[in-house]
């Protein structure tokens, strides 16, 4: 037996040829990791070069035997390992995760809504990361949560009525959603202003009581009395549209220092992107649809194969990843995110025939009849429909042999040998 | 509030790497591939990513992707304008 | 020699027109009478024999061929007036709408025009997509246009209405458009033009949609049934047509005699019907056609569509012979390869063999047997291609008449491949190839580790068998479909078969360090094992020779294997960090040894990647993994039955002083509850920001619940014995868990519905044993009770109520999934790996540039990863860290 090699470097020089057809042979990444562990090992248990030969050889072995093989229907082979795993996930659409201030839809709704590439998905979230200087106090955090987050006059009053009596509007404010909102009774009062449905003036003797006193001009009916009313209600003071509530969370990073990073209920990309103290680089959204529009479509297919793995994830599952980024490039494939239906990847497929067995039968037929579309036969269901085999796996070699000529060349070698 | 740059996004780090190819190189891929440009998979021009590092309808664009896999990655792109 | 195989290449859709309706026509229907007095099809009718002939005897007046042969001829109906063919009402709507009424033309400038069609000339070939793009921007503009830009005709809108009718909205109000009129301008679209909609105007000319010829299908189509009654039966197609044909000639003799216009136009419309609803008997808008029965008439629309009809029911799914279906039942003894099929099912599955110097004396014997005996023979079949029934021939004669060039229909027998399949069939390993054991009695029986990736049970779970009966189908279902070829799943890169409840227990008790083997047991356990060779030297020399179980395992495991990880019982107060431990938790393996550690749900179980045996099947081969679960598998539960093991009553009880300490924190957790409820009545509950008061409250009292439980499973897992056989069970993974257990012992917990505490039912309250409105612990559905000591009646409604819901989830959940999966599969289906490691659909497009963008087989891989560098390390100089 030889002997043990405690130093790195000592080993390395003497299996140097090894290395070698190693590195050519392994992808960067395994190489990196194979030498990484096995300078480790070599420091805390020694290592003999027969040892560490063997290791390198049984790497290399081991890559090359995991390899795919051609023909394998890598598509099928993914549809069933994500499709098999549905059966056990949860119905339950509602789902705290990590939060409880608002509801995830999980589990298979989540699923099916990622598959459907839906416009919108039933609970849109973000995920906001802050910049350097936001990112470690949470006030300041609070500070860009409260820019974010979309706030009317209806989030920060305690009571808008109509006084009939005065012709105006009573806007009374509460003082607890103020200092939550962080908004001061000016920016109620500006905002009032800007509406233009007469001038606002606050109570003398309560500063929280804002008046809008309408012109007395025209007569009003009451539908256009509640209609300013409601006018005044959703009156915008700030924030993003579409971003119903923010929550600041926090969690440690790979810097080991607290972080703190804000949650929304409700999704605008383009608009949080360009919000001060955020950190535009890592914002996320689970709307999709955002990501293709804004980031483009290789942004939206990272974003399909995170969704996908997440549910998967939190619900235990395990689906090799492989399986996740099939499905999120077929559904790219055209440089737009399509739906895994009728309307997206089966409903464009060329051949008339696949597209009818799958759904719309009849439709297909008298669109494909008026079109008149030729089926070449070469997918799936096409060649199951019409008697074939299927040209994948085994069936993918084509070999053919003229009887003929091999019975001359029996002839021929038998006459050789005779 | 003073109005800043807009951000650019091709620095988000959903973004992988995009430039386009030289159209010389380009036929030597589809060569290798076998396949008519159409046949790659596509980015449509007026998708942002696209649009920001200005390739026009007939380009093949190489993409670097980050992969969970192996690393990384080389991905191609047929840019159709629709 | 070799017969020339006919395959189809292509397959063309188009439009009949009403010439090529005629060519192919051979007799013009003219009569709605079928028979005539003596039950004689007429001449002209639906039946014509013409048309082609059914029963078994005749002869085709038109091709001579016998009804076997004969294809079958259509006939045609010529129709008094045009009639739209429901089908196509869209496609001409589109064409209305788009082109002017006057010359045809696509309402677009002629320049326009001229691009469009070169553009369109381009991309249809290449870019199917973007062609269809194209066609459905130049509809949009052109159906907005009011003017002819070529002939400056003033165009009108033009309004559809479902399912076949068509009006134009001019000044003087919304006019009907005949037939006449649309076949007309649908005749005047210029070709291009037409190929501009998107249409085909060699295969599909716009006025073809609106039909003047209506063809016939031939009566293979449509057969009518004979009742034992003797009474005929006509397809519902039959009736359809000859109520098209009857209301025709009435049409026909209305419009010869000059009969007033409404009255034609009554009966037009009612051909109308009759057509649309010949096509399509499901349209919006109209009634449904019905039988005299109220049973609606099938359309062929109905015979095409859905999940029975002829795509997905008889095109895409199939029927088929040589196939068997009954109950399953285990059998421990078989191996994992083998499925052990009753004598009963093997007498009427049979393969053909060609007969061969080499086996004719036993096909011989096999056809002496004949049909009745099993092993025998159903078929022989001649050189010249005759088929034999040997139930009626004279078996010994053609025994001997039996030689080379004949086959023989034999009956299944030990050895033979067939294909196993439970549904639903979810994955590739749903079907999975066997090899046949004839076996007595009357189920399938199979191996239990073969249970997990069939999700398989013994509760009355059917299974069905197929014999693949050419050599190719042979060859490939026993050299790629085999069980042992499946044992590691594609989904994750792990093993899916693998030991599951008495295997685990049974691995667990056999590899305890408590378990010391006589010779008389270690004899027993291996010989069920079928072990063949020595018997190692005893652990325990003196006083009396013992063994361990851990022994027994490493005379299975290969020489050269080491493996170190911790097994599943490690856990609490039985964890093990490392093999120098006590609680004796972590296996180790060095040079297929096994030193330390029991082995498990983490060790042998199923759908555990990265475990022992994950390895061993990776590193040693598939053929080694059968070995090993065919032989060490067998001993785990040969042990579980010679030391016992079952579950009591008393395995759940807990000591009073247990009961005592839960009672506690049950009543702490009350009167916590009490509490959040009385502060919220008061007002002075901190809400969770962005939730109601109410809201907030329940999730308070939730956590307070769950926390409670908590606690008290903790009790439970400390109190109760670690080594009684419930717990056993629980820790090694076999069957249940904690939270079972504390189920089982101490409570039963928060029951809930749709993730809230149970509340909906009278008025404030669930059921009217609480007082309304409150909103305490038991009067939601915290059940206090246990499974030992029993439910009061009000908990069992609760815990009713919970159980329910868990059973509709279920059921909603299959029928979504299952569609999720349709879907998939269908998006998916057609992609492969190419030999250049690219992932193409086969019309040539590229999907992936490498799979995986890696190129490895996730089955292949070591739980996703290509290679476990820790692993390959470990494995060569495992055996002396």
């Amino acid at each position: 037996m030889a002997e043990l090699v405690y130093e790195w470097e000592s080993l390395e020089s003497k299996i140097k040829t090894t290395l070698r057809e190693a590195a050519e042979k392994l992808p960067k990444r395994i190489y990196e990791e194979l030498i990484d562990k096995l300078k480790r090992t070599c420091q805390e248990y020694g290592l003999t070069p027969e040892e560490a030969t063997k290791i390198i050889y049984n790497v290399v072995r081991e890559y090359e035997l995991s390899m795919i093989e051609p023909g394998e229907p890598v598509g099928t082979v993914a549809a069933q390992s994500i499709g098999e795993p549905g059966t056990q996930m949860t119905l339950r659409t509602f789902h705290y995760a990590g939060m409880r201030e608002f509801n995830v839809t999980l589990g298979l709704p989540r699923f099916i809504e990622v598959v459907d590439a839906r416009r919108e998905p039933s609970t849109p979230i973000m995920y906001i990361y802050l910049d350097e200087e936001h990112r470690y106090d949470e006030n300041k955090a609070k500070e860009v949560a409260r820019r974010i987050e979309f706030t009317r006059v209806v989030n920060v009053a305690s009571e808008v009525s109509i006084d009939l009596i005065n012709m105006r509007i009573i806007v009374r404010l509460d003082p607890v959603m103020l200092e939550d909102k962080g908004v001061t009774v000016e920016q109620v009062k500006k905002v009032l202003e800007k509406l233009k449905l007469g001038n606002v003036e606050s109570d003398p003797s309560d500063p929280l009581v804002l008046y809008i006193n309408l012109p007395p001009t025209e007569s009003f009916s009451l539908i256009d009395l509640q209609k300013k009313k409601d006018k005044v209600l959703n009156a915008k003071i700030k924030g993003i549209r579409k971003i119903r509530r923010v929550i600041i969370q926090s969690m440690v990073n790979e810097e080991g220092k607290t972080e703190y990073f804000l949650v929304t209920e409700g999704s605008n990309l383009p608009d949080v992107l360009e919000v001060p103290g955020v950190d535009p680089r890592r914002v996320y959204t689970n709307n999709i649809h955002e990501i293709e529009e804004v980031l483009g479509i290789e942004a939206a297919r990272l974003a399909l194969i995170r969704e996908m793995k997440d549910v998967l994830e939190e619900q235990g599952l395990d689906v090799d990843i492989r399986h996740l980024m099939l499905v999120a490039d077929i559904m790219t494939q055209t440089g737009r995110v399509r739906q895994i239906g009728r309307h997206g990847v089966s409903g464009e497929k060329p051949s008339p025939l696949a597209r009818a067995a799958f759904e719309m039968t009849t439709q297909n037929l008298f669109d494909a009849a008026a079109r008149g579309e030729t089926d070449k036969l070469l997918g799936v269901t096409e060649t199951v429909i019409a008697g074939g085999i299927l040209r994948m796996g085994t069936g993918m070699v084509v070999v053919s042999m003229n009887p003929a000529t091999l019975i001359k060349g029996t002839q021929k070698s038998g006459s050789e040998q005779g | 509030m003073a109005k800043q740059k807009k951000f650019n996004i091709l620095e988000h780090e959903l973004v992988p790497e995009h430039e386009i190819v030289p159209p010389e190189e380009a036929v030597k891929i589809l060569k290798e591939l076998g396949i008519a440009p159409h046949q790659l998979p596509w980015i449509r021009v007026t998708d942002p990513v696209a649009r920001a590092i200005g390739a026009k309808p007939g380009d093949v664009i190489r993409i670097r992707r980050k992969s969970p896999t192996s690393g990384e990655t080389i991905a191609y792109r047929y840019v159709v304008g629709y | 020699m070799i017969p020339e195989e006919k395959s189809i290449r292509e397959i063309k859709f188009g439009v009949l027109s009403p010439d090529e309706i005629r060519k192919m026509s051979v007799t013009a229907i003219v009569t709605s009478e079928l028979y005539d007095e003596d039950g004689r099809p007429i001449q002209g009718g639906l039946m014509d024999p013409r048309l082609g002939v059914i029963a078994p005897g005749q002869i085709c007046p038109t091709c001579g061929n016998d009804a076997k042969s004969c294809p079958g001829h259509f006939g045609h109906i010529e129709l008094a007036r045009p009639v739209i063919h429901v089908g196509f009402a869209k496609h001409i709507y589109d064409a209305l709408r788009t082109t002017c009424r006057r010359c045809g033309r696509i309402l677009l400038p002629q320049a326009e025009l001229d691009r469009y069609i070169k553009l369109y000339g381009r991309l249809r070939e290449k870019w199917p997509l973007l062609a269809k793009m194209l066609v459905t921007v130049v509809k949009k503009r052109a159906s907005k246009v009011m003017e002819c830009p070529h002939c400056g005709e003033k165009q009108y809108k033009i309004v559809f209405e479902k399912p076949y009718t068509y009006f134009e909205e001019r000044a003087e109000g919304k006019i009907q458009l005949s037939q006449f009129e649309i076949r007309e301008r649908l005749q005047n679209i210029p070709d291009e033009h037409v190929q501009l909609l998107g249409l085909d105007p060699k295969e599909a000319r716009p006025e073809w949609m609106v039909l003047t010829v209506l063809p016939v299908p031939p009566v293979q189509v449509r057969p009518s049934i004979v009742l034992e009654t003797g009474i005929r039966a006509e397809d519902d197609l039959t009736h359809k047509l000859a109520d098209i044909v009857r209301t025709n000639e009435k049409l026909r003799e209305l419009l010869d005699s000059g009969a007033p216009q409404r009255l034609i136009d009554e009966h037009w419309l009612l051909l109308q019907y009759h057509v649309a609803t010949y096509i399509d008997n499901e349209l919006p808008r109209i009634p449904v056609a019905r039988h005299r029965g109220g049973r609606p008439l099938k359309g062929l629309a109905q015979r095409l569509k859905g999940k029975e009809g002829r795509f997905r029911g008889n095109l895409s799914g199939k029927r088929v012979d040589y196939s068997a279906r009954t109950v399953i039942s285990p059998d421990p003894n078989l191996s994992i390869n083998e499925v052990g099929v009753p004598e009963e099912i093997a007498k009427v599955l049979t393969v053909r063999v060609p007969v061969t110097p080499w086996n004719l004396e036993e096909m011989r014997k096999y056809v002496l047997n004949g049909p009745y005996k099993w092993p025998g023979a159903n078929y022989v079949i001649t050189p010249d291609g005759r088929k034999i029934d040997l139930r009626y021939a004279d078996r010994k004669r053609i025994a001997e008449m039996l030689s080379p060039g004949w086959k023989v229909e034999r009956h299944l027998k030990n050895g033979d491949i067939v294909l196993f399949n439970r549904q639903p069939s979810l994955h590739r390993m749903s079907i999975m190839a066997h090899i046949v054991r004839v076996l007595p009695g009357k189920t399938f029986r199979l191996n239990l580790l073969v249970c997990p990736p069939y999700n398989a049970d013994f509760d009355g779970d059917e299974m069905n068998l197929h014999v693949p009966r050419t050599e190719e189908a042979q060859a490939e279902a026993r050299e790629l479909m085999l069980v042992q070829y499946h044992i590691l799943s594609p989904r994750y890169g792990g093993p899916i078969i693998g030991g599951v409840q008495d295997y685990v227990s049974g691995a667990y008790l056999l590899t305890s360090k408590a378990t010391l083997l006589t010779l008389e047991d270690v004899v027993d356990l291996l010989s069920a094992a079928g072990y063949r060779g020595e018997i190692p030297e005893p652990a325990i020399l003196s006083p009396k020779k013992r063994w361990t179980g851990k022994q027994l395992i490493s005379l299975f495991l290969p020489e050269d294997f080491n493996f170190r990880g911790r097994a599943r019982v490690s856990a609490g107060v039985f964890a093990c960090e490392n093999e120098w431990c006590w609680n004796d938790s972590f296996i180790l393996i060095k040079k297929g040894e096994l030193l330390t550690g029991v082995l498990d749900k983490k060790a042998v179980g199923a759908e555990q990647p990265e475990n022992m045996m994950h390895w061993l099947i990776k590193e040693y081969g598939s053929d080694y993994a059968r070995y090993v679960y065919d032989h060490m598998f067998r001993m785990f539960i040969r042990f579980i039955e010679k030391r016992g093991f079952t579950m009591t009553v008393d395995d759940v009880a807990l000591p009073r002083e247990a009961k005592e300490k839960i009672r506690v924190i049950l009543h702490e957790a009350e009167n916590e509850v009490y509490e959040v409820i009385e502060m919220y009545k008061q007002g002075k509950l901190e809400p969770v920001p962005g939730r109601t008061m109410e809201e907030s409250l329940e999730l308070k009292i939730l956590d307070v619940l769950s926390n409670a439980r908590k606690r008290v499973e903790d009790i439970v897992v400390n109190y109760l014995d670690p080594f009684n056989n419930v717990f056993i069970m629980a820790r090694t993974g076999a069957r249940g868990n904690e939270l079972n257990i504390t189920q089982m012992a101490a409570l039963l917990g928060q029951q809930s519905v749709r993730g809230e505490r149970i509340h909906r039912g009278y008025r404030g309250r669930y059921l009217p044993h609480f007082r309304p409105g409150d909103l305490g612990a038991a009067a939601r559905g915290f059940v206090y009770s246990n499974f030992y000591d029993g439910l009061s009646p009000v908990e069992v409604f609760f815990h009713a109520a919970g159980g329910r819901e868990g059973l509709v989830d279920t059921a909603v959940r299959t029928s979504q999934s299952g569609y999720m999966q349709r879907r998939l599969i269908n998006a998916l289906q057609d992609l492969r790996v190419e030999y250049d490691g690219t992932v193409r659909t086969p019309y040539g497009d590229l999907v992936q540039f490498v799979y995986g963008e890696d190129g490895v087989d996730p089955m292949k891989s070591a739980h996703g990863k290509a290679v476990n560098i820790d692993r390959e390390i470990e494995r060569v100089i495992g055996w002396r860290t």
